[in-house]
């Protein structure tokens, strides 16, 4: 590919704007390094004038995506673990579920405490500590999602890569990565959402009756809500969008576009994505088509000079493999090829076998080089002993688990007890009312948005973005709003709950409505079928099974999200709606944790139990009865 | 004798399907691919041929019996086949090119080195000029070009080709499989030995050296026909015809004997007659053909008339046999007086007439006593198959049951609630 250099306008605007943004994210890396390491300072007074705000989303933005880099490692090795070890699954991905239904206050005072302690004199323990409970609120859904697509990835394609003897890693970089791109990148938009919902539990938090606060714009929401400071609440409310708005632009739209590439068909939809305005910025730079120049010519003359030695040398053989020769399998196999041999044929057989990729001489590298070759060369041995390993290992880690949990919430009274499930009736009602109301009104705009392609256009920015915003920072204004109709904290929390669940209800009815064949809606049309027979014979019924994912993901999102709606700390007091999210707030807070881990336990109880038996069955439903 | 380069000694292999369900769908398959040949596999669905492919290729691991190279045993794919697949398998997020260079990522080579075995490839293929295209790009049969140049790419000395040419349109597949042939017949491959699957027999006639023709129930090889017409073949030579003709022959005795190995229903006490898994409108579509056309037909013009699978067509002739609409001397179909009368009456006619036929059979008699034993007449669907794996211990026990119940609603026999899974008896047609 040779790039055609322009002579005259040696820069262009992109160019300048490409030397800020670099310019700028020097200063700002240097910046975050010197807190990270600077002297620790739990207890940092928030400054709450607006100036503030671009370092603080800065330290924020910095956060969410080292804890996203973190859930994405995670999700690659955990789901191909469970997906690929058969034994593994059935620990793995229970185990999964469990995880994915603790809130984060569950990760918090053994993630503060222990890391404090390794780092007692620097902030890095506690940021470290901030950005893990980030990536708990964001890791799930992302790692179902990969190992879903590894166990539905095409029958013949992964025959076909066996037939090539490809191995465990070319198999992962050529095609399970690619088939899961699509997947995990609007799962990575999800997740991303939801680690911004939690932003301001996760930067300032009471522990131990110590009050922490890091540097970042979910602190500076969290005292501004406090102190019950409008102009900042407005000011943070507007560096959380512009920060939305930015990673949107510049991380997700860019990702959408290219994974494209890995979709199995060509569909129609998201064609919003054809042409990110970062990748045109890209394009028009002249600086990078400079580069890319000036690296080609670099390659070129490397090539010219290696053929040259080769010339002089006198030879292009290969050299034969020492591993094989021995192989009576291998001899034989290249007996054949060579036999014969391939007439007209310039090049040598090809006799080096997989293994061989590995075996470029025996002594010449350095001990790294040496250990990576045996790594790489006995990677399926390690699997199979991993495999085997991880059983006995899962069950000593459960007993192990098991009895420290234990020791902890032996103390609890019967009447303790009581209070916690109480605590979780109260927040199951609101869960289910939360749900309840986001369907109300999702159901008949998503149906209305998603039935006109024109409409679906429009809005599906609108409501990512939309639904990226965390919700709790907008909860002073509805509790305003609240309060100003009567409705207590009680019942208000429900609400809260429902503006951070409703966009899961919203996106499901949008692509369920979206999918509604033409033909079906045309024959409805030519039947004269009145509104109401449209809605119950066509519009429901297709939609259900979409629906069944919303309900589920909305559910989930809200037993969550009752940590953040039950305790606020709103004007300088403290709101409280009884239920289980109030007290987990309240236990970390006073450090009692054997009541936080009965919380916890009993929330997890009743999520799992509720996703297997109700939510399946749900789901089961429409699977079956409505596709 | 030449030394076979790979071999399928005694092999066995047992599905296990849901809920431990067991379905043998080989039995003793043997099988030696030789140097310079192409073997064509041959036989109707679900006799097990590309279970068997799989088997050779080290994909599947038998359940009983060996893969050889030499004598010697291997795990994992063999290192001696490639592999050509009917839905082409290509990676569409990689080019032409990557796709087929994607087989020399296991070994170590240069770059220039890789560059000029994919050229060569790709020239032998005919596909130059694609090499930056992505298979969405590409029609059917050019896929299928870079699935075969990606098979001869990797040198290996067997290439299995698993029904090649199927999803093609019928002129394509004429072309690419010429194509094929002249590329083994030109000997420029490393490739020397091609196993071909198919159901198409005169494909087999044309490319084959030998066909195996299998069978079904298990799965197993039935006949081996040797076939030395020189290449290349011609489909109008006297010769090629009567191959084909004896090809025809040996699957029409697999699936429909002369000699009835079946008693027909109202006599027999301890035969069950199995119900074959087709549906109720392509019979009938079947006689009312059959029926156009005076009354008889022989069973490959039907084939080729009905552009259907030959195993498919049988499956039908046999149910229409089964119900004594037709009869089947030597290859002809000839409808019966019974299957004129079914043919020509209105569906009340042909469904009293499939009634009475139905309770003529021996499987719907034991379902229809069972159901009348139940509580409201009504069993779930889980619990009859339980006594249809007791009937027919070595059947499909779900493709058997739910072709019953397909059959016995027509019948008005039996109904069946697709939501909750409960068979029931048909009682309104006793009470009118």
């Amino acid at each position: 590919m040779y790039n055609y250099i322009p002579l005259k306008s040696r820069f262009s605007w992109a160019d300048v704007v490409m030397l800020a943004c670099v310019g700028g994210l020097i200063y700002a890396v240097i910046g975050v390094a010197q807190h990270w390491t600077g002297k620790f300072q739990p207890t940092l007074a928030i400054d709450l004038s607006p100036w503030a705000l671009p370092r603080y989303s800065f330290f924020s933005l910095t956060r969410a995506l080292v804890g996203y880099t973190i859930s994405l490692a995670f999700t690659v090795v955990y789901g191909y673990v469970a997906a690929k070890l058969r034994r593994s699954e059935a620990v793995l991905i229970p185990f999964l579920d469990i995880l994915q239904s603790i809130p984060v206050f569950g990760f918090l005072p053994g993630l503060v405490i222990g890391l404090m302690s390794l780092f007692p004199n620097s902030n890095l323990g506690l940021e470290i500590a901030c950005v893990v409970m980030l990536a708990t609120g964001q890791a799930w859904n992302m790692t179902f999602s990969f190992y879903h697509s590894l166990k539905g990835v095409p029958k013949d394609l992964v025959e076909a890569t066996s037939v090539m003897r490809l191995n465990w890693f070319q198999r992962l970089l050529r095609l399970e990565l690619p088939f899961s791109a699509v997947g995990l990148a609007w799962n990575s938009l999800m997740s991303m959402a939801g680690g911004w919902f939690f932003l301001t539990v996760c930067e300032s938090f009471t522990l131990e009756d110590r009050q922490f606060h890091l540097p970042g714009i979910g602190s500076y929401m969290a005292v501004a809500i406090e102190r019950g400071n409008h102009a900042a609440m407005f000011y943070g409310i507007v560096a959380m969008c512009a920060v939305i708005v930015f990673v949107d632009f510049v991380i997700w739209r860019p990702v959408l576009a290219w994974v494209q590439k890995f979709q199995m068909e060509e569909t129609e939809s998201h064609e919003a994505y054809r042409l990110p305005f970062v990748m045109s910025l890209l394009s028009e730079s002249r600086l990078l088509s400079r580069m890319r120049a000036w690296r080609s010519r670099r390659r070129r003359e490397r090539k010219l000079k290696r053929a040259m030695k080769r010339f002089r040398k006198g030879s292009r053989k290969p050299a034969p493999s020492s591993l094989l020769r021995g192989d009576p399998l291998f001899a034989l196999a290249s007996s054949h090829l060579a036999g014969e041999g391939t007439l007209s044929d310039p090049l040598q057989p090809l006799e080096l076998q997989k293994e061989d990729a590995f075996d470029g001489g025996e002594e010449d590298g350095g001990k790294f080089v040496r250990l990576g070759r045996y790594l790489r060369r006995h990677a399926d041995d390690f699997i199979e002993l991993g495999a085997k390993l991880l059983p006995p290992v899962a069950v000593l880690l459960t007993l192990w688990g098991g009895t420290r949990v234990w020791e902890l919430i032996r103390t609890l009274t019967l009447e303790d007890w009581k209070q916690i499930w109480r605590g979780v009736g109260f927040t199951g009602v609101r869960v289910f009312g939360a749900v309840a109301l986001s369907s109300l009104w999702t159901i008949p705009f998503g149906v209305y948005v998603g039935l006109s392609p024109r409409l679906t256009r429009l809005f599906q920015p609108i409501v990512q973005i939309a639904a990226s915003f965390p919700a709790p920072m907008l909860y002073p204004l509805v509790l305003t709003v609240m309060f100003k109709f009567g409705i207590g904290i009680r019942w208000g929390s429900m609400f809260l709950m429902f503006f951070g669940v409703q966009w899961y209800v919203l996106f499901n009815v949008l692509a369920g409505a979206s999918s509604i064949p033409r033909d079906l809606k045309d024959g409805f049309a030519m039947m004269g079928a009145g509104t109401l027979a449209r809605w119950k014979r066509l519009y429901l019924p297709s939609i259900f099974p979409y629906l069944g994912t919303g309900w589920v993901t909305a559910a989930g999102g809200a037993w969550n999200a009752c940590i953040v709606a039950e305790y606020i700390q709103y004007n300088r007091e403290t709101l409280i709606a009884p239920g289980i999210g109030a007290m987990i707030c309240r236990t970390t807070a006073a450090a009692d944790f054997p009541r936080l881990a009965g919380c916890i336990i009993a929330m997890v109880i009743v999520v799992v139990v509720l996703n297997r038996t109700l939510w399946h069955r749900i789901c089961e439903l429409g699977e079956t009865r409505f596709r | 004798m030449e030394k076979s380069i790979l071999e399928l000694r005694g092999v066995d292999h047992v599905f296990t399907m849901g809920m431990g369900q067991k379905m043998k769908v080989l039995s003793d398959v043997n099988v030696s691919l030789y140097q310079d040949e192409i073997v064509a596999i041959l036989g109707p669905s679900g006799s097990g041929k590309s279970t068997c492919l799989r088997i050779l290729a080290g994909l599947l691991r038998p359940t009983d019996g060996q893969v050889l190279i030499q004598g010697e045993t291997f795990g994992g794919p063999n290192p001696l086949v490639s592999m050509v697949f009917q839905s082409f398998a290509l990676l569409p997020w990689l080019t032409v090119f990557e796709n087929i260079v994607l087989a020399l990522e296991p070994f170590d080579l240069s770059r220039n080195d890789e560059r000029s075995r994919v050229r060569r490839v790709i020239d032998l293929v005919g596909l130059e000029g694609f090499e930056e295209a992505y298979p969405k790009e590409l029609s059917g049969g050019m896929k299928q070009r870079v699935g075969i140049a990606r098979a001869l790419v990797m040198e290996r000395p067997v290439m299995c080709l698993d029904e090649p040419f199927t999803s093609l349109d019928v002129l394509t597949a004429e072309t690419l499989r010429a194509e094929v042939l002249k590329l083994w017949l030109s000997k420029k491959t490393a490739t020397k030995t091609l196993v071909l699957i198919t159901h198409n027999i005169s494909e087999a006639a044309l490319l084959a050296k030998r066909i195996l023709v299998m069978g079904t129930n298990p799965g197993h090889i039935r006949v081996t026909i040797k076939n030395d017409l020189p290449y290349p073949r011609d489909e109008k030579t006297l010769g090629f015809k009567n191959l084909v003709d004896r090809i025809h022959d040996v699957i029409t005795q697999a699936i429909i004997p002369d000699q009835p190995e079946w008693v027909p229903p109202a006599a027999a006490g301890g035969v069950i007659e199995t119900v074959p898994p087709v549906a109720v409108p392509e019979v009938i579509g079947l006689l009312e053909f059959i029926a156009g056309r005076g009354g008889q037909a022989d069973v490959f013009g039907l084939t080729q008339m009905l552009g259907k699978d030959f195993g498919h067509v049988l499956f039908l002739v046999k149910t229409a046999e089964l119900f004594d609409f037709v009869d089947t001397p030597k290859n002809h179909i000839v409808l019966t007086d019974f299957g004129k009368r079914f043919i020509e009456g209105d569906v009340n006619v042909r469904k009293r007439i499939l009634h009475e036929v139905l309770r003529g059979l021996r499987l719907a008699q034991l379902l229809e006593q069972r159901l009348r034993d139940a509580e409201n007449y009504t069993l779930s669907f889980d619990s009859v198959i339980e006594g249809v794996k007791e009937w027919l211990p070595n059947e499909n026990a779900e493709a058997v049951l739910d072709a019953l119940i397909q059959w016995g609603r027509y019948g008005e026999l039996f109904g069946y609630n697709g939501d909750t899974k409960m068979i029931y008896l048909d009682v309104g047609q006793e009470n009118a």
